[in-house]
């Protein structure tokens, strides 16, 4: 109130007042004001019917939640454990059934076209019960983003709507991603450190396509995905200006899988070896690679940086929301067992240390969901969603009916020149610090809300003693499920420096990262 | 006279070569139950080298008493740095057996020192896991003419789907305090649930009892068994930080060994800054479990006027750092960590699973202040 007194104060205290340089030049300042307001810039600009979509989104998973997941959650991760190969196809059926594959497909492809940063709140209400099955729906989503994250409007078009054709007939068309490694899974992660690191998968051109040879290891979904977007290099000794992404369909020649995985937690949801054997991909299936850029301004080094930290940005901030829902899951436990249970022949619920251990975990849920909310945000205002939420674009392709879309735009998405203006938009017109606004972000959300995670659910073991050990006390499960958070979609060390690397002491000279 | 610290190495020596001949080849097999079979020739062996017999009075064939906190201790750390959940069912005998020893109740001990081949018969099973004085739900024990009778539930006794006996706490009628009792777990009485499927230490069972007017024998005499329990508990406490020192161990090990192998940015991984950062972290966790545990063994051994204390301090950070020490022994592995390729997945459940050896943490702690405050 002060302060605000001597701004519009005109006499006797001009050297309290600030010019619009000066403010650009203080809030230019680290922390600047665009690198830590992002939700107060981008709500103003949100279409409101985001908010309706969102509320819709999370009463229709709480329902999936109260009739299935919650029934299932236990008794999969059981006979995960009994059955080493056992697949979720139960789960796949159902989600399928429910048009979950196609709820976050933009309707210009055929889908349901809920807004994208819908699908965090979603998981983390999957995430609240069962990690898992939250992966089940997720995972193909992070297939999808790296799919549209190349912008071949022509690949995405025919990949995704056999994806909304499956839910059709009833036979699910989910994507898995392949992009880690045997010998390479940071490295994978971070342009600056692929080319020191040891990749295999090796793209050969050919004529009319790409001959792929190598392994993908801890492949979430893929023994029960139809379409799979692969991350390979044109040349080994130099991966990161030689990326390629294709679509490769199970089935196709060449391509088989390898073991599933025999993780700890997160059974619902099979890791498993994908492997390439002469597999050839037809160039209409190659949904990115250095011919298709040769229009771009940019070097083929950024713009690989660029299409990584896109995807990245969006993949992060949904393992962000996984560690939020986990967090509440083992609160939630914690909740009910201190709500049943006496200790000192009082309610465990009515002890002060116990209140308080509730209230530290109901804060790390909440943290959590923050974490993930600024992200979308940031990628809202900077990432690959800016586009879908500019409310033109919006309310264009919520309210025009399928028909006509079908009819005027799906052509128009299957023109070269609309890939080639996305790229334009997204590989040459990004700018450089937007881009590290929405990386920085979404690698602060991960570490945070993951490790937020794994800490309620050690108090919740705490809190449960005995009855937390057990598998039909569900605590348990919660902390084997939320461990692997801190490590995939890069480890939590990774994401810290990809934070101090985007955010962090960039005006210092002399700094560097991965240089020591 | 107590035995210096040299004279541990042949148990250590004993229990590094047991761990690394019958628990490393079959670790992953052994910790698939309940959906393998339990590793039955596994504790038949530790029958046969005498692991069983430790806690056993000295003139049974049990070592020396002012040295034997030290000597399970010595062991349990050695087998847990491999696997744990040996050391998960030789703590449950040996609380079993050191409430037996302080209730004074020769006839059971004798009993279970005279056998020595069958092993369910030598073993005796218990709720380990729990503190009976915070358990809301004790079973009724009903004073009768020949004996007592006990009914009601009885959560997750360990090993009591294949021992042939337990030692469980009920609630005489009429009494506020709570009394151990010996039962013949083949009684048909008494049903048992299927093994329950735990966090970690699978191949260190439990199964939920219910009883129905199960005549069970008094362990010492009525309503002390909080006394007993709390008497036990001092060595018992080191025997848990011990399993959990053993742990950490283990997770270093294997992480200091991985980090050194893979390459990762075109280094050897132990060569970037945060990753040895890391590491020694978890190797100066490791040394703090080590002298913790090794100072409150020798305490307690020593019956020091605070050894108690310095027990339930031990197992309460000990424990915890174990539970620290290994989620970064599967960080430091990235996915292959996570993996059951590896062990660091199962020692990182074993650790959380041993923090909860004789109660939560959490009333660990606070029992501790209590002490401190009474003593």
């Amino acid at each position: 109130m002060f302060t605000g007194e001597r701004l519009q104060t005109t006499t006797g205290t001009e050297r309290y007042m600030i010019s619009n340089s000066d403010i650009k030049k203080l809030l230019g300042r680290d922390p600047a004001f665009d690198d830590i307001m992002c939700s107060l810039q981008s709500v103003p600009r949100m279409p409101r019917g985001i908010v309706k979509e969102t509320r819709r989104v999370m009463a229709y998973v709480r329902k999936f939640n109260d009739e299935y997941v919650r029934e299932q959650s236990l008794d999969v991760d059981r006979a995960c454990q009994e059955q080493d190969d056992l697949l979720p196809w139960d789960l796949v059926e159902e989600a399928n059934r429910r048009g979950l594959y196609s709820m976050w497909i933009p309707r210009l492809f055929g889908g349901r076209g809920y807004n994208l940063g819908s699908l965090s709140y979603a998981l983390e209400e999957l995430a609240s019960v069962c990690t898992g099955i939250a992966n089940v729906v997720g995972v193909h989503y992070l297939g999808v983003t790296v799919l549209f994250s190349t912008w071949n409007m022509r690949v995405i078009n025919r990949v995704l709507r056999e994806t909304v054709e499956g839910e059709k007939t009833g036979k699910p068309c989910i994507l898995s991603l392949a992009i880690t490694e045997p010998s390479a899974g940071t490295d994978v992660e971070d342009v600056e450190l692929v080319d020191r690191g040891t990749v295999t998968c090796f793209a050969r051109r050919v004529k009319g396509g790409y001959v792929l040879n190598g392994r993908k290891v801890f492949i979430s979904m893929g023994h029960v995905s139809t379409w799979h977007i692969i991350i390979a290099y044109t040349d080994l000794k130099k991966p990161s200006e030689n990326m390629m992404v294709c679509a490769v369909k199970t089935g196709t020649k060449g391509f088989s899988f390898g073991r599933k995985e025999h993780k700890m937690g997160q059974l619902a949801c099979p890791a498993s070896e994908l492997l390439f054997e002469d597999c050839f991909v037809p160039d209409e299936l190659v949904c990115y690679d250095n011919l298709q850029t040769r229009g771009c301004r940019s070097s083929k080094k950024k713009i690989n940086r660029t299409l990584i930290n896109l995807i990245l940005s969006a993949s992060r901030a949904g393992v962000a929301a996984f560690g939020a829902g986990v967090a509440r899951g083992a609160f939630e436990e914690a909740l009910r067992f201190a709500s049943g249970t006496t200790l000192d022949n009082r309610l465990l619920l009515n002890h002060e240390w116990v209140q308080c251990m509730l209230a530290e975990m109901y804060k790390n849920a909440a943290l959590a969901r923050l974490g993930y909310a600024e992200s979308n945000y940031a990628n809202g205002l900077y990432g690959m969603v800016k586009l879908l939420q500019k409310k033109p674009l919006y309310y264009m392709t919520k309210y025009t009916p399928a028909r006509l879309m079908d009819k005027f735009c799906a052509p128009v998405m299957n023109m070269n020149v609309t890939t080639r203006l996305f790229r334009k938009i997204y590989f040459d017109w990004i700018r450089d610090e937007d881009l590290q606004r929405a990386t920085g972000w979404a690698s602060l959300a991960k570490f945070s809300a993951t490790d937020l995670g794994v800490t309620n659910c050690h108090m919740a073991l705490e809190l449960m003693g005995q009855a937390g050990l057990r598998h039909d006390g569900r605590a348990e499960k919660h902390l084997r499920d939320a461990k692997l958070l801190q490590i995939y979609e890069g480890t939590n060390q990774l994401n810290r420096l990809t934070l101090f690397d985007c955010l962090i002491g960039r005006s210092t000279p002399g700094r560097s990262v991965f240089e020591e | 006279m107590a035995i210096i610290d040299s004279a541990l190495k042949p148990f250590e020596e004993l229990a590094h070569n047991f761990a690394r001949k019958e628990l490393a080849p079959n670790r992953e097999t052994n910790d698939r139950y309940p959906f393998g079979p339990l590793f039955e020739d596994v504790l038949d062996k530790a029958l046969g080298v005498g692991f069983f017999s430790l806690m056993l009075p000295e003139e049974l064939g049990g070592v020396e008493q002012a040295d034997k906190t030290r000597v399970l201790s010595s062991i349990l750390d050695t087998l847990s740095q491999v696997d744990a959940s040996l050391a998960g069912v030789l703590l449950t005998h040996a609380m079993a057996l050191e409430i037996l020893v302080q209730a004074g109740c020769k006839e059971l001990i004798e009993k279970t020192a005279a056998e020595t081949v069958v092993t369910n018969k030598a073993v005796i099973a218990c709720p380990s896991f729990s503190n009976p004085s915070e358990t809301g739900h004790l079973p009724r024990a009903q004073k009768e003419a020949d004996g007592y009778v006990l009914t009601g539930p009885v959560e997750y006794v360990v090993l009591g789907g294949f021992s042939s006996r337990a030692v469980v706490p009920a609630i005489i009628a009429a009494q506020e305090q709570y009394s151990f009792f010996c039962i013949d777990l083949a009684d048909s009485r008494l049903t048992k649930s299927g093994p329950v499927l735990s966090l970690g230490l699978r191949a260190c069972p439990a199964v939920d009892l219910e009883l129905r007017a199960v005549p069970g024998a008094l362990v010492g005499e009525e309503g002390s068994g909080e006394d007993y329990f709390r008497r036990s508990s001092a060595c018992l406490h080191v025997a848990a930080a011990a399993m959990a020192s053993g742990i950490m161990k283990g997770s270093f090990d294997e992480a200091l060994s991985y980090t050194r192998e893979r390459s990762q940015g075109g280094r050897e991984l132990i060569g970037w800054s945060e990753v040895k950062s890391m590491l020694a972290n978890m190797a100066v966790n490791v040394q703090v479990a080590h002298m913790t545990t090794a100072a409150a063994a020798e305490a307690v051994d020593n019956n020091e006027p605070d050894c108690s204390l310095s027990a339930q301090a031990a197992a309460v950070h000990v424990q915890k750092l174990a539970c620290d020490s290994t989620t970064d022994g599967i960080q430091l592995l990235g996915g292959y960590g996570y993996m059951k390729d590896y062990g660091q997945e199962k020692r990182f459940r074993d650790a959380k699973q041993v923090q909860c050896l004789l109660g939560r943490a959490p009333l660990k702690r606070l029992r501790y202040l209590e002490s401190l405050i009474n003593r």
